[in-house]
């Protein structure tokens, strides 16, 4: 009972990790319709970034954790606005959908490369910025930093829906996702919403990647499969809903952490995988998303 | 074939006879070829993907390793011995596990179907590192080179066998293209609507395509195993996937050639890139030449600074880069993504589409010397459709109660619509008032919140678009959805797609049946573009056809169909004068052949003058039903468009359509 109490707890907390990320590309998708196939480097760059700053690999440490957290989250964005810039924005005016999904594919392949050549292709310790001794819940040992996670990933997504909801450069998001040609004539710049979503999306995934960091390893390929696992659970939960996000987040965490106990770790990704498949083979919308009707 | 063809045939078998030859029997170089021959036939398959159906696999890494370690678990653990055998079995368990791929994953596209094929080239590399007892995990598999009827293969006679299992290869992919399955791959790219209700299921196609594209994966890895004679897991990840679909885009899609030279150029790339010193030559070469072309661009005015000042940043500074750096392979990945990009934003069509297109602008005749071929000028072959029963009076079509609701909006409330055989039946209505809505719920496209559908005595309701279509209801777009990069004749052709029984041996063996069914349909396709008068632009892309010939065009295609029922929505819409004549002629004549008509146009003169009957929608209700002449004074119509009498009339005369 200990163990399976255990092992829900650390699936919550990566099922977070992937609510996260997948808000990232449901933010974008939103705007232009449009994904960061390099999702997972953004958050890997941020996690790197972040581990340069608090710790010595560069001459640091620099900062603490807490005060790098605005920084990496100032890079992701820029970050974010140079993937939209050279990747995406190109292709949105050519209508090329295959330009944007190899583009992005190659600007992530190049991110990754770049910080192997940067960090190294080893993985490395991120030192946690809270006690590592567990504590005890009903027997079971949770870590402070799963919990930080959890409430950090919460806070992140409910930071941005209260931007979109409340604030009027919110509303300028969300009327471009209804209908970006009416949202260009009302005189919103439709080009600077969809730069602003993928600043503000590559934002939340490096963030994402300063949350993980301290759990897991941090290296140039902590990124790929995290980034590939978000999109399924992206798609699981559906693309345009946020608690379908964070609804698959949860299942699919659940599910890896409990196929790496009881079968094999070698197997724990591929639950969430088949899930994928699955899911599409039966409801391509996600169990949250609206089907769209095409119009002819 | 023609002449030319069976000369460059039997000049590139030469030239791969000769190769070892060339090269002096050197080992490393035949290797090399070997492997650029196996990536080519991978190639192949997944042009078929990516080139024509228009789709992005991310999985194709996954389903070569399937085939090479197909071959690999043949010899090893189950010890089968013959090389013929192993091959097949590594194509049909490949093509098996591409289905298991393709069922579900081809009910999405584009971003979807990219993270998809991802997925499972990711679950294969996983399975393949786990399943040790099939495949002994990381510590790889040997498989020696096979034995060929008892006769053990050396390096160089496996390298003639690699040769001809490409070219066999390379003729399958040819003919499938060219066949109606090669023309239903390109048609659902260009418009996947318009393929639906041509009576070619846009899903079905799509798993045939990935599902061949896959089989051609299998037979390029199991060859690769024999080639490498060792294989192990790592092998077959993303970046190998990425490097087909750089091959793939950069050759140039839609060819043959094109994978040939991409998979040359990915092959020899990284042995290129080993060494430094020829890099840096070939990126400062690059620089002068990218400089030099801007400049030039610049001076003829033919683009603007902003236009060229990033491609000129990045050639530069790939060449200043490429002196700092010590050692390239560690920097490859990041030259491959900058190649990936270069060719999506400027090279779109590949080297080779690229080379055409530089031939075409050179030669203009060349690319309109060729002649329409099957129609004559005294119309004698002109289209005609098959005899049918005769008519009988009575509803072709009876459409009751129908009820299409989007979210709160009812687009048709209780619409009811009798068309009558061989009439002719306009819809009309303001803008907005569900007439094309209505075309789309009678196609398939949009299935009816509530009402019934009978078509000829059967309910259409639920069916799908290509059901319907095959069943005799065919169409024209409000919007022309062509088939932009086919020919007005493939066009035409592909609404003809249901004449053709042939199956995929009939193809591949280019039998007596798929030769007759073929030239059959491409005399039909001849004698309807006649009949739209389109005879002279038979070989001309659709997408460069003037407007009004591509509405023309559009009718033909639905025509191919054979269709009992003929739905054309806003033929008129955008026609000069005398093009409207021309329709008018067209219209009438599809009736007089015995085909029933539903017509949806603003062009009132047209809908009055040739309508057996009118109805009139408004607001997604039926508010008359009559003869023409009735349709015209009736209180309700007047007040549809021009407003009732409280009403400001010269604003509504204006705009008739409510907002």
């Amino acid at each position: 009972m200990e163990i399976l109490l255990q092992l829900l707890i650390s699936g919550i907390s990566l099922g977070m990790i992937y609510a996260v990320i997948a808000f990232g590309y449901q933010l974008t998708f939103a705007t232009s319709g449009t994904l960061n196939f390099g999702q997972g480097e953004a958050l890997m760059l941020g996690a790197l970034v972040g581990l340069s700053l608090v710790s010595n690999i560069h001459g640091g440490p620099y900062l603490n954790y807490w005060l790098m957290i605005p920084l990496v989250l100032v890079f992701g964005a820029l970050q974010g606005v140079v993937v939209e810039w050279i990747g995406v924005r190109p292709s949105i005016k050519t209508k090329s959908e295959f330009g944007w999904i190899m583009s992005t594919i190659a600007l992530a392949i190049i991110f990754r490369n770049l910080a192997e050549n940067i960090w190294g292709k080893d993985d490395l310790t991120f030192p946690s910025p809270v006690s590592a001794a567990p504590f005890q819940v009903f027997g079971a040992n949770v870590l402070l930093m799963q919990v930080l996670v959890v409430v950090g990933a919460i806070a992140m997504m409910l930071a941005v829906e209260l931007f979109n909801r409340k604030s009027i450069y919110g509303k300028a998001v969300v009327a471009t996702s209804n209908d970006p040609a009416a949202a260009g004539l009302m005189g919103i710049n439709t080009g600077m919403v969809i730069t602003f979503s993928y600043a503000l999306s590559s934002a939340t995934a490096a963030f994402a990647g300063v949350l993980v960091a301290p759990l897991t390893l941090t290296g140039a390929t902590m990124g790929t499969s995290l980034g590939l696992k978000a999109f399924a659970v992206a798609i699981i939960g559906g693309l345009t809903s946020g608690m379908g996000a964070v609804v698959g987040g949860l299942i699919l965490g659940v599910c890896e952490t409990l196929t790496g106990f009881y079968i094999s770790t070698g197997y724990k990704e591929v639950p969430g995988l088949v899930l994928l498949l699955l899911v599409l083979a039966v409801k391509p919308a996600g169990l949250f998303g609206k089907a769209a009707i095409k119009k002819v | 074939m023609t002449r030319k063809q069976w000369g460059l045939g039997i000049a590139s078998i030469a030239a791969l006879a000769l190769f070892p030859v060339a090269v002096g029997g050197n080992p490393y170089y035949i290797h090399l070829a070997e492997t650029i021959l196996i990536y080519a036939i991978l190639l192949f398959g997944l042009d078929i993907v990516v080139g024509y159906t228009g789709e992005v696999s991310l999985g194709h890494a996954g389903l070569f390793g399937i085939g090479s370690y197909t071959a690999g678990i043949f010899f090893f653990k189950l010890g089968v011995p013959y090389v013929l055998v192993i091959v097949a079995a590594s194509v049909g368990v490949t093509a098996l596990f591409g289905a298991i791929l393709a069922l579900p994953a081809l009910r999405v596209t584009g971003p979807y179907l990219a993270m998809v094929t991802l997925a499972f080239g990711t679950i294969i590399q996983i399975l393949i590192n786990e399943m040790t007892f099939l495949t002994e995990g990381p510590l790889g598999i040997k498989v020696p080179k096979p034995s060929l009827l008892g006769y053990k293969l050396n390096e160089l006679e496996y390298f003639y066998f690699v040769a001809a299992l490409m070219l066999l290869a390379l003729v399958t992919v040819n003919r499938i293209l060219r066949s109606h399955l090669g023309r239903a791959f390109q048609a659902l790219r260009d418009s996947p609507v318009a393929c639906d209700c041509m009576g070619v299921s846009v899903y079905r196609y799509k798993v045939y395509a990935f599902v061949i594209s896959a089989a051609m994966a299998g037979l390029a890895g199991s060859l690769y195993t024999y080639s490498e004679e060792y294989i192990s897991p790592n092998t077959y990840n993303f970046e190998l996937t990425i490097l087909f679909l750089l091959a793939v885009i950069m050759g140039g899609r839609k060819t043959r050639s094109g994978p040939l030279l991409g998979a040359l150029i990915v092959v020899t790339l990284p042995s290129l890139l080993s060494d430094i010193s020829l890099f840096r030559g070939i990126a400062t070469a690059a620089a002068v030449l990218g400089v030099i072309l801007a400049a030039v661009l610049l001076l003829k005015r033919q683009k603007t600074w902003r236009e060229v000042i990033v491609p000129v940043t990045s050639v530069v500074g790939m060449a200043v880069f490429s002196y700092y750096l010590e050692n390239i392979v560690d920097w490859r990945l990041t030259i491959f993504g900058f190649m990936t990009l270069f060719v999506v934003y400027y090279l779109q069509d590949g080297i080779i589409g690229y080379l055409r297109g530089a031939a075409d602008r050179l030669w203009p005749h060349r690319a309109t010397a060729k002649v329409a071929e099957g129609a004559d000028a005294d119309g004698s072959r002109a289209w005609a459709p098959p005899a049918k029963a005769a008519l009988t009076s009575g509803n072709l079509l009876e459409a009751s109660n129908i009820l299409m609701q989007f979210g709160g909006l009812k687009a048709l409330n209780a619409v009811d619509l009798y068309v009558a055989k061989g009439a002719i039946h306009g819809l009309i209505g303001p803008n907005g008032s569900g007439k094309s809505t209505m075309m789309n719920v009678l196609t398939g496209i949009y299935r009816p919140t509530d009402g019934k559908v009978v078509f000829n005595g059967n309910s259409i309701v639920g069916k799908t678009p290509s059901e319907i279509a095959l069943a005799g209801i065919a169409r024209t777009f409000q919007n022309v959805q062509l088939f932009g990069e086919m020919t007005a004749t493939e066009n035409v052709l592909v609404g003809l797609h249901h004449t053709f029984h042939s199956n995929l041996f009939d193809i591949l063996f280019n039998t007596r049946r798929y030769r007759e069914e073929e030239k059959a349909a491409h005399q039909r396709a001849a004698g309807i573009l006649q009949f739209v008068g389109l005879a002279d632009m038979a070989n001309e892309e659709a997408r460069n056809l003037p407007y009004g010939k591509q509405r023309l065009l559009e009718i033909g295609r639905a025509l191919g169909l054979d269709p009992s029922l003929l739905l054309l929505d806003e033929p008129a819409a955008g026609l000069t004068a005398p093009d409207i004549k021309e329709l008018i002629q067209i219209i009438r004549k599809i009736r007089d052949h015995g085909i029933t008509l539903i017509l949806i146009e603003h062009h009132m003169d047209v809908v009055m003058t040739i309508s057996d009957f009118v109805t009139v929608l408004d607001f997604g209700q039926k508010i008359a039903e009559e003869k023409p002449s009735l349709v015209q004074s009736d209180p309700k119509v007047i007040e549809a468009y021009l407003g009732s009498s409280m009403a400001d009339p010269a604003h509504d005369a204006a705009d008739p359509a409510p907002a």
